[in-house]
């Protein structure tokens, strides 16, 4: 088709479009969806015992707000990743509060290797990957349903990215009702299966963030016209 | 772009006109050895992008970042398609149907000389020479020939094969 031609039939029924809300906007809104997801399976599984011990304790606080923030931290990054024209250094938001994490959990093993039982307490605990999937699956659904409605400009990163965001905050409600603290553990079996579910996210973000269906789309309303 | 996200169609048109040659021009430049159709195809496949996401673009931030961003990107996915094809190609060199001998080539081989052939064929027993004529010079079909001849398709089989057979050593030994 001629390129002239190819802008008349765009043009001439082009509908007005909902301006998509801003990547901070999106992230508060899918945040709301998020968190009574995340509340409702935290009260499901019975929150632990110590909760309100752990709220003073200063480690679980540092490592729950890093947690929550790598989430916030890499949904905006997530939201921007689809909006073209913002600076790509926006993608590295999250390294700050997911540093902090690290470095939270690392001094932790550190300081109980010095004490010579890092590895004593060291178990297998394959459960932290179904429950962190789980408090994830809602807000990852979402996020992907909301990362499609932009520009698929780099599918593996906006998709590792949102993972990152699903699975940070499924390890913020793991924490509330799965009483696993040593440093070691929360390394392995924690933060290992969100950066495992990150990975997987990033890998499969070809299947839903495309520009081919996109097009097509496009072109199938063009020719409906 | 603010007036064609909220449906101005003429607005719309005026701007898609308006950066059509300057994609182009981009295309063509970091294109280089793209052809004339490939660069018009990529331009179009811009345009649609920018039809698709127009709802991404926000008034308060600059409109050239935004094009040039979906630009790229196109752009590096066209490559990214183009070495991706270009890695599936076999590069080959045209190869003959058959071997190169001669005895490998019968059916390509030339009739030298149209009388010599006439000749040759005249000189068939009359079996032979029927059914090369209806056959291969009227291009009768099998059941036809058989119908027309009274013999059998078997049989008319049989003749062409050893017509074939006698013409080929008569124009070869001449």
């Amino acid at each position: 088709m001629d390129t002239n031609r190819l802008i008349a039939s765009m043009t001439a029924n082009a509908d007005p479009v909902r301006r998509l809300p801003s990547p901070w906007v999106r992230t508060a809104a899918w945040f709301a969806m998020a968190i009574p997801y995340v509340a409702v399976i935290v009260m499901m599984m019975v929150p632990r015992d110590d909760l309100a011990a752990k709220l003073t304790d200063f480690r679980f606080l540092v490592e729950q707000i890093a947690a929550l923030c790598t989430a916030i931290g890499a949904a905006v990054a997530a939201f921007q990743s689809i909006v073209p024209g913002y600076d790509r250094r926006f993608l590295l938001l999250p390294l700050v509060p997911l540093s902090v994490w690290l470095a939270s959990v690392g001094q932790g093993c550190i300081e109980a290797w010095l004490r010579g039982g890092a590895f004593q307490d060291f178990t297998s605990d394959f459960l932290c990957i179904p429950a962190i999937a789980l408090v994830g699956t809602l807000p990852a659904v979402a996020m992907a349903l909301m990362l499609r409605k932009g520009a698929p400009l780099w599918p593996h990163t906006s998709a590792a990215l949102g993972g990152l965001a699903a699975a940070g905050l499924g390890n913020f409600g793991l924490r509330l009702f799965h009483g696993q603290d040593a440093s070691l553990m929360v390394l392995v079996w924690q933060i290992g299966t969100v950066f495992m579910l990150t990975i997987l996210c990033g890998w499969a973000g070809r299947l839903f963030l495309d520009w081919r269906p996109v097009l097509a789309r496009v072109r199938r309303n063009l020719a409906a016209r | 772009m603010l007036a064609a996200q909220a449906g101005d169609m003429r607005a719309y048109e005026r701007l898609l006109r308006e950066i059509a040659p300057k994609l182009r021009q981009m295309v063509r430049k970091r294109r280089q050895f793209f052809t004339a159709e490939e660069v018009e195809d990529l331009v179009q496949e811009i345009l649609l992008s920018i039809h698709a996401v127009r709802a991404t673009y926000d008034p308060n931030r600059p409109f050239m970042p935004w094009l040039s961003t979906i630009a790229h990107n196109r752009l590096v996915d066209s490559a990214r398609r183009f070495y991706r094809g270009k890695s599936n190609e076999v590069q080959m060199d045209e190869l003959p149907v058959t071997f190169a001998d001669d005895w490998t080539n019968t059916e390509n081989e030339e009739y030298r000389d149209p009388e010599e052939l006439t000749i040759a064929i005249k000189s068939l027993p009359e079996g032979q020479r029927k059914a090369i004529e209806m056959l291969k010079l009227r291009e009768m079909s099998l059941k036809e020939a058989a119908a027309a001849s009274g013999t059998s398709i078997g049989a008319l089989k049989i003749s062409i094969h050893r017509a074939v057979l006698n013409l080929r050593k008569a124009l070869n030994k001449e």
